[in-house]
């Protein structure tokens, strides 16, 4: 199973677009609890996992314990997102290793997801650990 | 430049509840049951619904852009969860400058429990104009 995963490395999957709407914006600024005045335009640090998918839905990583955990998040930024703009996401598998933890043997996942703007610059790349335990 | 090294970024104390975990998973499209299922979460050795470390990510995130304010860019942002979290507790976010070069600056952020375990430990590098 951990082969058949790790074949996936590398391998783009299908992107999906979004456009970034003032309203949602709006609805995840609340939701986090940031009053900021700015994030009416812009979208806040963490915005762009709200627009795509952050992981991809791998079925076959679920027959590897009983729960997902997230181990962490990196965020890299090369342009601001503002309202308006029209997103592509394209995700990928990066890396697929396992680990034995104290309470049992753990299998990470390293998610890349690149963010293109209408512009078609980079506007950020996100890259998510993902654990089986 | 007056950003200095061991310059402490000014606390954030948030106050998640089971209704913002709800709100956070609908703005943020993530529905898995560990977040606003009790009986799913203990049902996955959970102590009961847990925060989304993103949402623990997004408090680091407004500690660095309230601190930052507009006298500069983020430039990239990592964290690292360390520890669950549960609502009901008020969450802390703190952070310092570790290092500046210039107009770049390294912050090292964390957000700790009431205990005062770090939970979600990362870093931060900023641009602050002179």
């Amino acid at each position: 199973m951990v082969d058949r995963l790790r074949a996936r490395i590398g391998v783009d999957a299908p992107s999906t677009e979004a456009t970034v709407e003032a309203g949602h914006l709006k609805r995840f600024a609340e939701a986090i609890g940031d009053p900021n005045p700015r994030w009416r335009e812009q979208a806040p640090p963490t915005f762009l996992v709200a627009l795509a998918p952050v992981s991809l839905h791998l079925e076959e990583a679920e027959e590897y314990g009983k729960g997902w955990l997230n181990g962490g998040n990196r965020f890299e930024y090369f342009e601001p997102v503002r309202a308006g703009d029209r997103i592509t996401a394209t995700g990928r598998v990066a890396d697929v290793y396992e680990k034995s933890g104290s309470s049992g043997d753990l299998l990470f996942i390293i998610f890349e997801t690149d963010y293109v703007n209408q512009h078609r610059k980079l506007v950020a790349r996100l890259r998510g650990t993902a654990i089986r335990r | 430049m007056t950003v200095k090294v061991g310059e402490e970024l000014p606390e954030l104390v948030k106050h998640p509840t089971t209704r913002q975990l709800v709100q956070y998973a609908g703005a943020q499209g993530d529905f898995y049951e560990i977040h606003y299922d009790q009986a799913y979460a203990r049902s996955v050795a959970l102590p009961g619904v847990i925060l989304h470390g993103l949402l623990k990510a997004a408090f680091l995130g407004q500690l660095v852009t309230d601190w930052l304010g507009d006298r500069g860019e983020l430039k990239s942002f990592e964290v690292s969860y360390r520890g669950i979290d549960v609502p009901g507790h008020p969450y802390r976010c703190r952070g310092k400058v570790v290092a500046v070069d210039g107009e770049n600056v390294e912050l090292e952020v964390w957000g700790e429990d009431p205990e005062g375990r770090r939970t979600t430990v990362g870093a931060a590098s900023v641009t602050v104009r002179g």
